[in-house]
């Protein structure tokens, strides 16, 4: 609201300011070529050119107060006809009449040029009418606009903490399991345990769905989630990691890749007894980092249900972020299940 | 009898976890662990071998739950569930189990269920615990993804999919898989609401897999058969028609 009357003002003003230098063109002809006095032909221009800019100021509030996309296309002409010449009649009377009985022989000269006063008048106050309109037209456009694409966003941002990753609670009370029971075996690894705990658990509860961290940042994440886990499993789980060096850096969504270890977790060590190796390795493929997923399952026990449901999340989640579908693949082969992701790099069109 | 020692086996599948309960242990005298086991598997075998008074069991196990596992056991033993799935605890009790500890859980906690067990040693309990132990105990709103089968002492875990048909013989259900079919004892209604939604009871004596049905045949009027893609005929019912049809389309 603020914003929008400075605006105004500074419109304005600027027109003021166009409107004095027709003034003063007034002023000239009246002196150089209709050989005015100049007190007269100064006084006439100052005190055309004042009322005029008033009526001007006044204009706007007319103009405002009436929403244009409530009224017909006729309905308008009719009042922009019915406001300009009313304001032009006001406009041309009052100047007359201050000026001749300022100075009461001028009249005869200035009843002669009423009519072409009359002409310009209207016409300039048409023109006001009409960029008064375009102001406002452009006005309400630019809120639509912008309440409109405020609207897409709070959506979007719904959509995406709905879809945010939610710690799983087997995980936590398991852990402190362990913990309880490493109190009286190993008192340190219990403190050592408990530590990651509340570390990772810290980083979960400050996470934001809609940030995005650096992949070294989300792998730290990761390693911190394996080194509990571990406790827990013991050799029945292995973890390898293959990132290369360029890729560090490289931006992705925050916790986009720890639902994908957990559910390697879930299918792979919850599932057999045999060890499970979880391999993790990055590259850079042309304009996305690339990144692998894999661990060996038992093949003769059947998945748990609702597989799909953690990977379409991620899914929906990239297409949100991203505006592209199909950055999430998989592929079985034998006994090794694998997911690939491709997060575009975003350095290039590194915006805001 | 009064004196004699009860033994236990404590199956799950973390280390931690069952060190635990072998320390909490400790203090009873009168209990004596005599097996620690990673898996269902692994809890059968030892069940059937020791024949103990007293389990510690985990639900979440690699490839038999502890739910499954107790399905396939002929005598069932007192069981103390030992679980962080708390949703578990309704079906526990289904299955009575003596006691259902939620991970983690206090030693109070724990001596409480172990002094349960001892109050009744008379054991008369577990006859009825049997009893109710039948299959029709999983009651969750949960559907099945595996099916697990014991066949000649040896155990057979099927995964759904693989499961064509199933056909009614009195007491029992007959799983017919590509590699076999499986006797089970339970009811069809209980496969028939348990079973994932391409599962269609087409019919008294029938549950069709929807993935496995090639064609459906008129085999005259408004009488009609299915037949799956490995050459089996089934009977369809009018309703169990219906039903198809609605699936189908």
């Amino acid at each position: 609201m603020q914003k929008k009357a400075s605006e105004n003002i500074t419109n304005r003003i600027i027109l003021s300011a166009a409107l004095g230098i027709i003034g003063f063109i007034l002023f000239l002809i009246l002196y150089y070529l209709e050989n005015i006095q100049i007190d007269i032909a100064l006084a006439d221009s100052i005190t055309t050119t004042l009322i005029f800019i008033l009526i001007a100021f006044s204009l706007w509030y007319p103009i405002n107060y009436m929403k244009i996309e409530n009224y017909s296309i006729l309905n308008i002409l009719l009042n922009v006809f019915i406001i300009t010449i009313t304001t032009s009649l006001l406009w041309l009377f009052a100047s007359y009449f201050i000026i001749t009985s300022l100075f009461t022989d001028y009249e005869l000269f200035y009843s002669s040029t009423l009519l072409w006063r009359f002409t310009v008048g209207t016409l300039l106050i048409v023109i006001i009418i009409i960029l008064d309109y375009a102001f406002v037209f452009y006005n309400n456009l630019t809120k639509k606009v912008i309440s409109e694409s405020k609207f897409d966003l709070l959506i979007a941002e719904a959509e995406l903490k709905s879809l945010k990753y939610q710690i799983n609670p087997h995980f936590i009370f398991n852990s402190l399991n362990s913990i309880s029971s490493l109190t009286i075996s190993n008192p340190e690894k219990a403190q050592e345990m408990a530590i990651n705990l509340s570390e990772f658990l810290r980083k979960i509860l400050a996470g934001n769905d809609v940030k995005k961290i650096s992949l070294e940042e989300e792998l730290k994440n990761i390693e911190l989630y394996l080194k509990i886990e571990k406790v827990r499993f013991e050799e029945r789980l292995e973890f390898s990691l293959n990132i290369s060096e360029e890729c560090n850096s490289l931006q992705l969504p925050n916790m986009i890749l720890q639902p994908l270890i957990e559910n390697c977790i879930k299918h792979g060590v919850y599932e057999s007894s045999e060890t499970i190796n979880i391999n993790l390795s990055c590259k850079r493929n042309n304009n996305y980092l690339e990144i692998n997923i894999s661990n060996n399952y038992d093949f003769n026990f059947a998945n748990k249900n609702g597989e799909g449901i953690g990977l379409q999340n991620i899914n929906s989640r990239l297409k949100l972020i991203y505006n592209k579908s199909n950055l999430i693949s998989i592929k079985k082969r034998d006994n090794v299940f694998t997911v690939i992701l491709l997060i575009p790099i975003e350095e290039i069109l590194n915006e805001k | 009898m009064k004196n004699k020692k009860k033994t236990a086996i404590i199956i799950d599948d973390e280390k931690l976890a069952r060190d635990l309960i072998k320390n909490f242990l400790q203090v009873f005298e009168n209990i004596e662990v005599v097996d620690e086991c990673k898996n269902g598997f692994e809890g059968i075998k030892s069940i059937n071998k020791n024949n103990p008074d007293l389990v510690f069991l985990d639900i979440q196990m690699p490839k038999l739950s502890g739910f499954e596992m107790l399905e396939l056991l002929e005598t069932k033993p007192n069981v103390i569930f030992t679980t962080a799935y708390d949703q578990y605890a309704l079906k526990a009790f289904e299955v009575n189990a003596t006691d259902y500890l939620l991970k983690p859980f206090s030693k109070e906690r724990f001596t409480d269920a172990i002094n349960k067990i001892l109050d009744k040693d008379n054991g008369s309990n577990s006859d009825t615990n049997a009893n109710k132990l039948n299959s029709d105990f999983l009651q969750s709103e949960e559907k099945l993804n595996r099916v697990v089968v014991k066949k000649n002492s040896k155990i057979i875990v099927i995964p759904v999919r693989n499961i064509k048909y199933l056909e009614a013989q009195d007491d029992y259900v007959n799983i017919i898989t590509s590699e076999g079919s499986f006797l089970k004892q339970n009811r069809m209604k209980y496969y028939e609401e348990h079973l994932p939604n391409s599962f269609i009871r087409i019919h008294r004596s029938y549950i069709a897999n929807l993935n496995e049905i090639k064609e459906i045949a008129l085999l005259e009027k408004e009488n009609h058969i299915v037949v799956l893609k490995s050459g089996e005929k089934l009977s369809v019912s009018k309703t169990g028609y219906k039903k198809l049809k609605e699936m189908i389309r």
